[in-house]
């Protein structure tokens, strides 16, 4: 291993998960300052939910698609987002397992699922690609940083994809190149719509706590007379 | 001019800092553009190939201010995020026809949203920042100013307000052949205060009558106030808190005033929405007093046996259209279901339902005006097939703004249905 892939495979890592802590941190901070609107309404709804129900059910929408008509209406769109998420789940920890712990990629299995999860993240990507350009909707809606995170996910799967097997025997090209993806991801993705995942839990917690409050959510879909009888 | 901007666009921006609330900049910073939104919103399905109507494009408008002046990724990176600010008053028009004539507020989307973004709450508050300078429909700066002015939306006297309630007390009496019936107005110590929309004033006294039927029915202890009755409110619509709290006010301290213990609101989605769940927010206090929909108190009566109904007196098919603010954002479902399979021979669920029904198009202030008029009546394509598909003549709805949208759209798509609220039904099947 050349001296540089090592600095790309850990120091590089490292000062870019630092700059992305760091760049949190603030972000975090930032967006704890705005005030937090007060819920004075006594509660509503038919007494069956509460705002810690209404939470809970609210986080829990993402491994529940048919809670809403969006996702239960289109599920297709829901396992690549599902597959799609896995993938980055997968390249990430790609990034961790090659520098600190290679001995688990001697598993043909722990290669096969890490290539399963970002080749099909790969694939999912540039269908994403494609439908953020020609759909009308989606186009009309996008900013260029949502062609470019979308464009350099999807390299970066790829990349994942071919540096699972830690094989540097043909050359470093593709694991050089992954790494300095990586660290690059890391250090932008504060800036970028991929920071989404920072404001999830805030978001649909206080969509959940206000909707459990009124007794919108957990959503009802019989009546609640006769799931009674 | 300030940088270049106008007075009332700066004035917009500056404001825009005082009124953000975390939960709004959670939404306005979450969203991820996938358009998982889109086709939850009926001004989109009504308008195919039209992306300027797609939820997360109408949002992006108010967005790219919030990102040009108040998160520094638009500030350091405005193209490469899609911030920007506005300049000109026209600028600020073309907003309004989005924030007033492209949207309900009906929160279709949000419930739709995988982030969980709220798309309805901070367009209200575009419309109030919008409002606070003056650019806002015609409609609702008249009806806003009725509101601040004479105590309720419609302008309602007070004389001509006691005087109706007269009038169907005679009605009530002669129905009853009770000469004693009385509808008490500003009896103090009773147990429930009884709250309508100025529409029943005006337009609808019979519902006045049917609640007060209901009301003698179940030997009730309740008075109507003479002043703050008016629980409907154009704070909601015009995004504008002051308003709205005042307006809530009105009604919690004329319930305090009377030493009432419970206020009962008339069926009126917003109505119900602002003055049991958003007027203690705007209004910054809480009540000391119980308040509930008249739905409630209805079904409540026939479970304790106050009143007796007979669903044969209302033969026939009714399907049920839930109110956007009743359903989506006061969880008031259930008991408008029970009580209709209580009072009518049939009833016929449309679909989609509850949450995730679909606007009546009249909703978010949207039949004070009148110059998004064709707009709105070419969404309601998507009410009108989902009434059509129920197979009934009778579509019933816990909502006066709704009776007025749904009525509007059913004459423009020539259904062959009508409309009613549930205490017409309730009173007809009375038995005394």
């Amino acid at each position: 291993m050349s001296s540089f892939l090592h600095f790309s495979e850990h120091t590089l890592q490292e000062i870019a998960l630092v700059f992305m802590a760091t760049a949190y941190f603030l972000r975090i901070k930032w967006f704890l300052k705005w005030p937090l609107a007060k819920e004075r309404q006594p509660a509503t709804g038919t007494g069956d939910t509460n705002p810690k129900k209404g939470a809970r059910y609210s986080l829990a929408n993402i491994i529940r698609p048919w809670d809403m008509e969006s996702t239960r209406s289109k599920p297709s769109m829901y396992i690549q987002f599902a597959l799609f998420h896995l993938g980055v789940v997968a390249a990430i920890a790609l990034s961790f397992i090659i520098p600190y712990g290679p001995g688990l990629l001697k598993s043909s299995s722990a290669v096969f699922i890490i290539r399963f999860f970002t080749g099909a993240a790969c694939i999912i990507g540039v269908m994403r690609i494609i439908r953020r350009v020609t759909d009308p909707y989606i186009r009309a809606i996008s900013s260029p940083d949502d062609h470019f995170s979308l464009v350099l996910l999807t390299v970066w799967f790829a990349f994942a994809f071919m540096a699972a097997p830690n094989n540097i025997s043909g050359g470093e090209g593709i694991m050089m190149t992954y790494f300095l993806l990586t660290a690059f991801f890391l250090m932008y993705v504060p800036f970028s719509k991929i920071s989404h995942y920072l404001y999830y839990p805030f978001t649909r917690t206080y969509l959940g706590r206000h909707f459990g409050r009124r007794g919108v959510y957990p959503m009802k879909r019989k009546p609640a007379y006769q799931m009674n009888k | 001019m300030n940088n270049g901007r106008s007075f009332k666009a700066q004035k917009v921006i500056d404001r825009m800092g005082q009124k953000l609330t975390r939960q709004m900049v959670g939404s306005l910073t979450a969203c991820v553009h996938c358009g998982m939104c889109t086709d939850s919103c009926h001004y989109v399905l009504a308008n195919p190939g039209d992306p300027t109507y797609a939820p997360a494009y109408k949002a992006d408008k108010i967005r790219k201010l919030f990102k040009h002046h108040y998160d520094w990724t638009g500030k350091v990176f405005p193209k490469w995020v899609k911030a920007g600010s506005v300049y000109t008053d026209e600028e600020l028009e073309e907003l309004k026809d989005t924030v007033f004539g492209k949207c309900t507020n009906c929160r279709r989307c949000t419930v739709n949203c995988p982030m969980g973004v709220d798309l309805a709450t901070f367009n209200r508050m575009a419309r109030g920042l919008l409002c606070h300078v003056g650019i806002m429909p015609e409609g609702v700066e008249y009806v806003a100013k009725e509101q601040w002015e004479i105590g309720n939306q419609m302008g309602v006297l007070k004389e001509d307000y006691i005087e109706t309630i007269e009038w169907q007390e005679e009605e009530l009496q002669e129905e009853m052949g009770d000469p004693d019936a009385k509808i008490p107005i500003d009896k103090k110590d009773a147990h429930i205060v009884y709250s309508i929309n100025p529409r029943e004033v005006k337009h609808d006294p019979r519902s006045i009558l049917d609640a007060a039927k209901i009301f003698y029915a179940a030997k009730e202890d309740y008075t109507m106030p003479s002043e703050g009755w008016d629980m409907t409110n154009f704070g909601l619509f015009n995004g504008d808190d002051d308003l709205g709290g005042a307006v809530a006010s009105r009604v919690y301290d004329k319930v305090d005033e009377l030493n009432g213990k419970k206020l009962v609101i008339s069926e009126c989605g917003h109505g119900y929405r602002s003055t049991r769940c958003e007027g203690p927010n705007w209004g910054k206090r809480d009540i000391a007093f119980e308040a509930e929909s008249s739905v409630i108190t209805m079904l409540r009566y026939i479970k304790e046996g106050k009143i007796k109904v007979d669903k044969s007196k209302n033969p026939g098919a009714y399907t049920f259209h839930d109110s956007c603010n009743n359903a989506r954002s006061c969880g008031l479902t259930e008991e408008p279901r029970e009580l209709l399979s209580l009072v009518v021979e049939e009833f016929r669920e449309m679909y989609p339902n509850r949450a995730e029904n679909f606007c009546c198009t009249g909703g978010g202030g949207a039949m004070s005006m009148s110059e998004y008029k064709p707009e709105r009546l070419k969404s309601a394509k998507i009410k009108a097939d989902q009434l059509t598909a129920t197979g009934t003549h009778t579509v019933v709805t816990s909502c006066h703004n709704c009776v007025d949208g749904l009525n509007d759209l059913i004459g423009h798509y020539k259904i062959d249905m009508e409309v009613t609220q549930l205490v017409h039904l309730v009173a007809n099947a009375l038995v005394m």
